[in-house]
């Protein structure tokens, strides 16, 4: 009787976890996007939001991830540090999200981070950034300094034969950071800074500057500006100064060079990803963007593109370890790699990405030609306390 | 010789900029806090005109006609009630910054906007070759100085605006259609607000937020002024020369700073500006 009572407690429980377990793996794996659907970030959002889209789409197609279908939540974080938090609070204890894979600024993303350590949730950073920001749950796929700099600054010494350099910024943290760095990687080169100048975060009268690149002939100008208006106005205000003389934008995408059109028409530009890189990833990450989201396709980006390829890359780290279980994922994110439209990728230098970078020059008609690849550049030690 | 140039085409892109706010804000002392975005509603007015194929230059007028036509609207519903309330104007006009920069973005989105700029390239003057366009603005700002001068003070409308904002029960005691004065006097304003947007697009982006840099500086510019279009006119060219001295020998973030310094000193000084006597 006892060993009945038990045999039948035992196959309860059995049926029980079988009923339970069959349950869960039914269950979607929910990944979490916060974005900046309004606010500042709202220019580039639909594009990030779209190619997040295609890769739960296509995952979706092929089984999903072990055999569980994955479903997007997508949340506005104002494209603030408060918005932010806001929303990795919904994601990580509302909405229990299995990773987040977001890009957000850096006063943002600083902000959210003691919410993903809390939540224990595995977070991919899909933004280029200053650099030297770590956090046990975090990796980056997009680039830093040590990156993008390096393809403008040999470029033009060496093809261009600059020796004296200009550079031009606005004073927040991203345009200081970027020009320390730059103005540092030229003097190690050889090169030589002759000027510095620094415009507030929201001017964009550019007047006293200019006469000043012209009064000290540098061969070369650089600048890393605010993304927007101080941008443009300040490539609308050199060309019509008559400037010609080789002009590297640190902050300038795709999109942004397409709609200034003749303002942008040859500066050259450092990027990990352009839609005209030539293989075959690529094209049919493009095709496939084109043909799902056709006239309204928000043109890929460096924001959109490594907010793809992280859906994979958590696809391919769950699978490794078989579990969604966020201390096994993250050790295993920088195991995993993943051969995207920007190459082989994989997250493993310091919780950072070797990536290959494009130095592109912008054409007449604000498209953006590659004129040399940088093969797998190296991000440096980020985050070296973390293994 | 070049920061000469820099410093005519300073004063003259502040003139320009500060002249519809001279005659809502200087002549009819309604703050008018939708400068800002009347400046942008200019600027998106070059926009159209790019996107519909048309000789840039043809935005000028265009904007300038889009510029009065919404003056007109805003002065019947909105600020006519308030010429007894000036507190309540500000609020009124702020609010209706707000909402013309909404239905901006709504109609053409966040982005930054590209126009076609109506000149371009360089011309050599004094052995140097100086943006065109910037030197065209320097007689486009005298030639706006000398009309609006002539309209305020030389024709019969500019005599009965003045006898309006002085007094204005007595200006209609003697038969000035006071009502009708202030009308024009704000659409005029409004209509100077909008080309002025249009004319600094060839130097600055279309983007939704595009007039507001300039609105703290030319405020500051028409309270130091006082009423007077010469006075104006002065006003920007000492404040911009010193703005751009300071840019060029000290630093461009201390430069965007000192039109604001100024203004304040200046009015601690003569608190009711240059041309109040």
């Amino acid at each position: 009787m006892q060993t009945f009572q038990r045999f039948f407690r035992l196959s309860a429980v059995a049926a029980m976890a079988a009923i339970s377990a069959g349950a869960y793996a039914a269950d979607p794996i929910k990944i979490g996007v916060a974005v900046g659907l309004s606010g500042a970030n709202s220019v580039v959002a639909p594009a990030v939001v779209q190619s997040s889209q295609l890769a739960v789409e296509e995952i979706n197609a092929a089984g999903g991830i072990l055999g569980r279908k994955v479903e997007l939540e997508i949340v506005d974080d104002a494209s603030g540090a408060v918005g932010a938090q806001k929303a990795f609070d919904t994601l990580v204890f509302q909405k229990k999200v299995a990773a987040i894979i977001a890009m957000e600024t850096s006063a943002a993303r600083n902000a959210a981070l003691p919410i993903v350590s809390k939540g224990k949730v595995p977070y991919i950073y899909t933004s280029f950034y200053e650099g030297r920001s770590c956090n046990n749950a975090m990796y980056v796929n997009g680039w830093v300094p040590e990156q993008q700099v390096a393809p403008v600054v040999d470029y033009f010494l060496a093809s261009k034969g600059a020796k004296t350099f200009f550079l031009v910024g606005n004073d927040y943290s991203f345009g200081r950071g970027m020009l320390n760095f730059t103005k540092k990687y030229i003097e190690q080169k050889g090169g030589k800074v002759i000027g510095e100048e620094f415009l507030p975060i929201d001017g964009s009268d550019w007047t006293s500057v200019i006469s000043k690149i012209r009064s000290v002939k540098p061969d070369a100008l650089i600048s890393a500006t605010a993304g927007g208006a101080p941008n443009v106005s300040l490539a609308k205000q050199l060309k019509g100064a008559g400037m010609t003389l080789p002009y590297g934008n640190l902050a300038i995408d795709e999109g942004t060079a397409k709609t200034m059109g003749d303002a942008a028409s040859d500066m050259y530009m450092s990027a990990s990803y352009l839609t005209s890189i030539d293989t075959p990833e690529n094209k049919k990450f493009v095709a496939a963007m084109t043909k799902k989201f056709g006239a309204d396709l928000k043109t890929p980006n460096e924001l959109s593109e490594p907010q793809y390829e992280a859906f994979y890359l958590y696809k391919a780290a769950a699978e490794k370890v078989g579990s969604t279980d966020a201390a096994k994922v993250i050790p295993a994110l920088a195991e995993v790699s993943f051969n995207g439209p920007r190459g082989t990728v994989q997250m493993n230098k310091s919780r950072h990405t070797p990536l290959s970078m494009r130095l592109g020059q912008v054409q007449a008609d604000g498209s953006v030609k590659i004129l040399q690849t940088f093969a797998n550049v190296d991000p440096g030690a980020q985050c070296p306390n973390l293994n | 010789m070049v920061l000469l140039l820099d410093l005519l085409t300073t004063a003259a892109m502040l003139f320009v900029v500060t002249a519809g706010l001279m005659m809502i804000f200087g002549v009819m002392k309604i703050v008018n806090f939708a400068h800002g975005a009347l400046l942008t509603l200019g600027g998106y007015a070059s926009y159209v005109v790019t996107q519909l194929k048309l000789d840039p230059w043809l935005s000028w007028p265009l904007a300038f006609a889009a510029g009065v036509v919404v003056g007109m609207a805003v002065e019947q519903l909105i600020v006519r009630p308030l010429y007894k309330r000036p507190l309540d104007a500000i609020l009124a006009t702020w609010g209706l910054g707000i909402v013309i920069g909404q239905l901006i973005v709504m109609a053409f989105g966040r982005e930054v906007q590209f126009v076609d700029s109506p000149l371009s390239g360089t011309w050599s003057l004094f052995g140097i070759d100086y943006s065109a366009y910037r030197l065209l603005l320097v007689p486009v700002a005298i030639v706006m100085c000398l009309l609006l001068t002539g309209l305020l003070n030389g024709t019969r409308f500019g005599i009965r605006t003045r006898a309006v904002i002085m007094n204005e029960d007595l200006a209609s005691g003697v038969g000035i259609h006071a009502g009708w004065v202030r009308f024009v006097t704000f659409s005029l304003g409004a209509g100077l607000g909008t080309l002025a947007g249009t004319m600094i697009t060839p130097l600055s982006s279309v983007d939704p937020n595009m007039g507001m840099a300039w609105l703290v500086s030319a405020f500051m510019l028409v309270m130091v002024s006082g009423h007077s279009m010469v006075s104006l006119g002065l006003t920007c060219l000492v404040f911009g020369a010193c703005q751009v001295l300071v840019s060029t020998y000290a630093s461009p973030v201390l430069g965007g700073l000192t039109i604001a310094v100024l203004a304040a000193v200046t009015l601690r000084i003569r608190p009711k500006g240059f041309a109040h006597g």
